[in-house]
């Protein structure tokens, strides 16, 4: 099969998790969908790296993975604070600052 | 010696930043300080001055490089100076006069609750006036000009719970805010003319007469009108007589040592522009002209003792103006003249300050009479300083002004004629006022009654030595200063690698002319002696003919201002008031209301929620790689 | 990361066959990596002492490694520029991973000098009330994982427990801040950017006041910065597609053609929209850090929520980084897009110029409003990029280098003035300050006249700087609008400072807390920065210019 289509697959998934980020309520959701995008970009590295018959994509991969597990990390303990405080993960009652 | 250059500076700087950032802590020792630190600037000087002449006559400078002030593009200023003759002998003048005063200040402001800060203003004036002097471009120089400006107006307004000083305080600045204009255009004008502002970059010959001659007579023009503002020339004269209001050491600083030569150092600096420029030249020597005899005449008028002074200096400034407008056959002997006149002019100050010291501050020489006998010490150093000034043969006064009158002549032609003409007149007025004060104040009956023997005036006494001492070192200068510079041309020589000299030839010969100005020096003692020596002087002035009431109200310089310049300013001023509060305010109005409402109307994108700004992002990030795209295809 | 030029065929062979074949260490100039290697050190250190070093003396101990740590990093940027590799021997490090050139080493020195001030603010322990028992209280919360006021907050409070990973956090972030402008590959340079916005998502969230605020920007700032990381990794893939290569130099090359792009992906005709789109979104991560509009939305919340010496050390450091990868992109691998990308960031930087200038105007929160005035800098830095010339990346060095110390002292002062609820930060509380407390108004209305642009300040010099660069550059009408909205901006900074000085104080008005030498170091230090640089900026210029050329 073409490796285009895979560059197409990782496009859409990224659009997926961005339209995700957008319209989800709930903060846990919107950043599993941060990662749904992670995701794709790592599609997308491995498909170019096979394309370009490097490894540089694949490696990447690698260390996207650590990152979004150390996003993960922060991310969560962040989240769960929040929620312990305010008995909520919706991220839209999060809002006393604006203006 | 590099080094010393920077210090003979900062010793002043340094003295007005401690007495005036101090506190009450200082408040005891800053006479002491403030004297002291213009000594050592003094010393400084001084040490600066042996170390010159022992370089040959052609390679007497020194350049100090501080720091690179800023560079941007082809605009370079530095902070950096240069000392030659000239300088030099400006800064040996400013420190060594400037110290006397100070340590007069000692004893005059003994009982001023604010000496502090008058002794912090004193050390700022010197600072300013150092850096004026030395600085070696137009840039800094401008720095000094305007530090200069702002101590003037700090020391004239000392006493601003006077009303009359805090008027007059306000008007020296005003006024010298005009001629500041003028060394503005003229720095703007140089850069865009030669694109430096560095006297060795334009101050020669050959770059001034590239630039053509118009643009060298627009440049001297400007530079003269800054010269009136600082020096008292006409048309900028009218704030000189009301800056009497600060307290007398600040009189005789700004008439003797510094301020009003700083007209004459500019132009004197500026050789090269004059030179290339004789509309320029033409124009300044009018003014000296005019200037020297309308001091003159309102000194002849005056009553109050400071003011009659003050119309002396405007005229001996007019001199020198003059003598620098010739060229060079008068630039040496311009500065010459502003060397002695600092001498006996800071002596006839000192010396009416301490008659004031002794007559609670009554500057009406109306009141005055007889006090030779009470104040000898006064007596003698003020009339060693009239002499001097009215240029009695053999003293300081006499060498210098001569010169001048000389070189007014050998101008040439019918300039000269009238020139030296109005020189010669000058001298005649000059005796008669001076021989008026100096009889008015000395001679004849007191004409005012003591507490002791019923009246209001307290008794008159000499002045205590810390005030004396430096009027006697200052009649020693007044005498023989002159004398000392005329021997074997010292001064000329000294001077003529920076400002150059050529000998005129005067149509009429130096014998003559001596002669001339003697007779008429005599004379006017004469008609002095004859109106105030041999009559009684009356009370309260007398109602005079039309002329002399002239003269009294400074031969109208204030009316002509006043009808001039602040009618015509009100009007002009009202009629843009108005402008500007329905154009420019409502423009400004307009302005504002739409960018206040544009703010409260796009705060509202702040709504808090982050999917509305994660939203904004994702919209923001579509536009941006759709305008890539776009752009690509167009 | 080099590009590892391997025929597309040996791939599959790889991890079947690769055992025979020698496998070469890479190799790694220590020497070069030194500043980086000693903050990262230092925080490393600094989580062992969390770990093992009893709480009394944690604090102590943990401000001596920082400052320590830091000092040993500044020393090692400056012995790198001494010997050279500013200038002649710059060259890439790691690989090709690290650049080790002027920029970088002016931009390390700059951020490492920046942290050291910042870190003075954040150790501060003398403004909060203090009590007997807890004699020493900082800005933030004694236990960050309990729940706003709840008993074991409380009790952590009574302890007198306080959160002293800050410092490690803050040296973690500072790793990440160095690596960013000096990146030579596009990995490296998102590693970087994660490395110095996971600790700043954390030390956002440890207010010890108003903890529901410091919750929620913390939240905020997270996930906005994870959506933007998202966009920027997926722009590096799209750029490594079309390039084969994630070295910036190697890119530029593919760019102008010296080596040729994948053969494939060119046939399909998709090899220009690859690297266009790819190029628009990591610049939008970019632009999502410094902060400019349309992804700038962020700032505001983050910058009041946050404790305020995290906001000072933020708003300082994050911009000198990001600020400086920018320029790396954007003039090592994307030079010869300057075509495509110029019209793109002219709109940019003046929408962010003017957004941040107006919107600042109706603000009623100190921190808000130095929030916005951080937009509208951004604005006026984001000119100096335009430039496209040395001139613009040297004015962009210095305008960072000035900034970023008036903003530390902003944010320092700040912390200053404090009512019974912490700090009192709305505007009008301020009224009549430079009555009450005239060398804080003093200061504060310094930093304000730097912020405006105002001359003798070394926000002037800063601006002109920019500004000319840009001029320079063909970017008259951008250097218009930027003077406008100066004007627009010196309008609310003046009027902070009407407020301190002519306004009635008010009776119940905040108190000035009177900092300890930490804290009073920092805005002196941040004062002296801005009249010197100000007065004296000379020097700067010189070293800016000096360390204006990249190395690719």
């Amino acid at each position: 099969m073409n490796p285009v289509n895979y560059v197409y697959l990782a496009a859409l998934l990224f659009t997926i998790g961005a339209a995700g980020v957008l319209i989800r309520r709930n903060a846990i959701v919107v950043f599993m969908c941060v990662e749904l995008m992670l995701n794709a970009c790592n599609l997308a590295f491995v498909t170019f790296a096979r394309m370009h018959g490097g490894l540089d994509g694949q490696i990447v991969a690698f260390f996207t993975m650590v990152v979004a597990a150390a996003e993960v990390v922060v991310g969560l303990a962040i989240i769960v604070s929040v929620f312990r405080t305010r008995h909520s993960a919706s991220v839209d009652d999060a809002n006393l600052m604006k203006l | 010696m590099n080094s010393l250059l920077g210090l003979l500076i900062a010793a002043p700087l340094l003295g007005a930043a401690v007495l005036l950032l101090g506190g009450r802590f200082v408040d005891r020792v800053a006479p002491v300080l403030g004297s002291a630190l213009a000594g050592l600037s003094f010393v400084l000087g001084a040490i600066l001055f042996s170390n010159l002449l022992g370089k040959p006559a052609s390679g007497r400078a020194i350049d100090s490089d501080l720091f690179t002030w800023m560079h941007v593009g082809t605009f370079k200023a530095d902070a950096a100076f240069h000392l030659d003759q000239l300088s030099m002998t400006f800064v040996l003048l400013i420190t060594g006069v400037g110290t006397l005063i100070h340590i007069y200040s000692i004893g005059y402001m003994a009982h001023d609750e604010k000496r502090r800060k008058f002794f912090g203003y004193l050390n700022l004036f010197l600072a300013a006036m150092l850096i004026l002097v030395l600085a070696d471009n137009y840039l800094l120089l401008y720095v000094g000009w305007e530090g200069v400006g702002l101590a003037s107006y700090l020391l004239i307004g000392f006493w601003q719970h006077k009303p009359s000083a805090a008027t007059a305080a306000k008007k020296a600045f005003l006024v010298n805010r005009v001629g500041d204009i003028g060394l503005a255009v003229a720095v703007f004008l140089m850069f865009t003319t030669f694109g430096t502002f560095t006297f060795q970059g334009i101050l020669h010959p050959s770059v001034v007469s590239s630039a053509g001659q118009g643009k060298a007579t627009a440049l001297g023009l400007v530079l003269l009108l800054a010269a009136c503002g600082k020096s008292a020339q006409v048309p900028l004269q009218s704030w000189l007589g009301d800056a009497m209001e600060g307290p007398t050491p600040v009189s005789a600083l700004i008439h003797a040592a510094t301020m009003v030569t700083a007209g004459v150092y500019l132009i004197t600096r500026s050789s090269a522009i004059f030179n290339a420029a004789p509309t320029a030249q033409l124009a300044v020597v009018c003014v000296g002209a005019v200037t020297l005899l309308f001091g003159a005449i309102v000194g002849c008028a005056k009553d109050d003792i400071k003011k009659a002074l003050a119309g002396s200096t405007m005229s001996q400034i007019g001199y020198m103006i003059l003598a620098a407008g010739l060229g060079p056959i008068g630039y040496v002997f311009a500065i010459m003249h502003l060397v002695t006149h600092g001498f006996f002019k800071a002596g006839l100050f000192l010396g009416a300050g301490s008659i004031m010291h002794a007559r609670e501050d009554e500057v009406d020489m109306r009141k005055y009479g007889g006090l030779w006998k009470k104040m000898p010490w006064t007596f003698a150093t003020f009339g060693l300083g009239y002499l001097a000034i009215i240029g009695f043969p053999g003293l300081s006064g006499f060498f210098s002004k001569d010169k001048i009158i000389e070189a007014a002549f050998a101008k040439g032609g019918t300039e000269g004629w009238i020139l030296g003409g109005a020189a010669l007149l000058g001298a005649a007025i000059t005796a008669y006022y001076m021989s008026r004060i100096m009889v008015m104040t000395f001679f004849g009956k007191p004409r005012y009654t003591t507490k002791a023997e019923g009246g209001t005036s307290p008794e008159a006494h000499e002045s205590p030595a810390v005030m004396v001492a430096p009027m006697v070192v200052l009649a020693v200068g007044s005498v023989f200063a002159g004398g000392f510079f005329s021997l074997g041309s010292r001064f000329l020589h000294w001077l003529e690698p920076v400002t150059g000299h050529s000998e005129g030839h005067s149509p009429v010969s130096t014998g003559v002319l001596t002669a001339a100005t003697i007779v008429l020096m005599l004379l006017g003692m004469g008609l002095a002696w004859f109106q105030y020596g041999m009559r009684e002087v009356p009370a309260a002035a007398p109602r005079s003919i039309w002329p002399v009431r002239l003269a009294r109200r400074d031969l109208g310089q204030d009316d002509f201002n006043h009808a001039v310049f602040v009618r015509g300013g009100t009007r002009f001023a009202d009629g843009l008031a108005e402008f500007d509060a329905k154009g420019v305010d409502g423009a400004v109005r307009g302005v504002a209301g739409a960018v206040g409402g544009g703010s409260s109307r796009l705060r509202k994108l702040q709504n808090g929620y982050v999917r509305s700004y994660a939203f904004s992002m994702f919209g923001g990030a579509v536009l941006i790689v759709a305008a890539t795209l776009f752009m690509r295809a167009v | 990361m080099s590009a590892t030029a391997v025929a597309a065929p040996a791939v599959h062979s790889l991890w079947t066959t690769a055992a025979a074949a020698p496998i070469h260490a890479p190799k790694i100039e220590y020497a070069q990596l030194s500043p980086i290697l000693v903050v990262l050190g230092a925080a490393v250190a600094g989580i062992l002492v969390e770990a093992f070093v009893p709480r009394r003396a944690r604090y102590g101990t943990q401000l001596a490694v920082t400052l320590i740590g830091l000092a040993g990093a500044f020393a090692a940027v400056v012995g790198l520029a001494a010997t050279g590799y500013a200038t002649t021997k710059a060259d890439l490090a790691a690989m090709g991973s690290i650049a080790v050139d002027g920029p970088s080493l002016f931009l390390q020195g700059t951020l490492i000098l920046v942290t050291a001030v910042g870190v003075l603010a954040i150790a501060e322990r003398g403004l909060e009330p203090q009590s007997r028992e807890v004699p020493h209280v900082d800005a933030f919360a004694p236990q960050a994982a309990a729940v706003p006021g709840s008993e074991d907050e409380k009790a952590a409070a009574r302890a007198g427990w306080s959160t002293t990973e800050v410092f490690p956090l803050t040296l973690f972030a500072l790793s990440g801040m160095l690596v960013f402008p000096a990146a030579g590959d596009l990995l490296t340079l998102f590693i970087g950017l994660e490395i110095l916005s996971l600790p700043l998502y954390l030390m956002c969230a440890l207010a010890r006041r108003r903890r529901l605020l410091s919750q929620e920007s913390a939240v905020k700032y997270f996930l906005l910065g994870a959506f933007a990381s998202a966009f920027f990794l997926f722009g590096t893939a799209l750029l490594y597609g079309y390039a084969g290569t994630l070295d910036l130099g190697g890119i530029a090359k593919v760019v102008t053609g010296d080596a040729a792009p994948n053969a494939a992906l060119n046939a399909s005709a998709h090899g220009d929209a690859l690297l266009l789109i790819g190029g628009a979104m990591i610049v939008m991560g970019l632009l999502f850090k410094v902060g400019a509009v349309p992804f700038h939305a962020w700032t505001p919340d983050v910058y009041q929520g946050a404790p305020t010496p995290i906001t000072g050390f933020m708003a300082a450091a994050t911009k000198v980084a990001a600020f400086g990868a920018l320029l790396r992109l954007l003039y090592v691998a994307l030079p010869e897009m300057r075509w495509d990308w110029r019209p793109v960031m002219w709109g940019v930087a003046i929408l962010t110029m003017a957004l941040g200038a107006i919107v600042a105007v109706t603000q009623t929160d100190v921190k808000r409003m130095l929030a916005y005035s951080s937009i509208a800098h951004a604005g006026f830095l984001l000119t100096g990029v335009i430039a496209g010339n040395k001139q613009g990346v040297s004015a962009v060095l210095f305008y960072l280098a000035a900034y970023s110390f008036v903003t530390l002292g902003a944010f320092a002062v700040v912390t200053l003035v404090r009512d019974a609820g912490g700090e009192a930060t709305h505007l009008s509380r301020w009224d009549g300050l430079g009555r009450r407390s005239p060398l804080v108004a003093v200061t504060f209305a310094l930093f304000l006249l730097a912020f405006a642009g105002i001359p003798l300040t070394s926000g002037f010099s800063g601006k002109f700087a920019v500004f000319s660069a840009a001029a320079k550059g063909g970017a008259v009408p951008l250097v218009v609008v930027g003077v406008l909205c100066s004007a627009v901006a010196a309008f609310f900074y003046v009027r902070v400072i009407v407020r301190m000085f002519f306004a009635e104080p008010r009776a119940d008005g905040p108190s000035v807390a009177v900092p300890s030498a930490l804290t009073g170091t920092a805005i002196a230090v941040g004062a002296a920065a801005t009249l010197v640089l100000g007065v004296f900026p000379q020097w700067a210029f010189d070293l800016a210019d000096k360390a204006s050329v990249f190395i690719r």
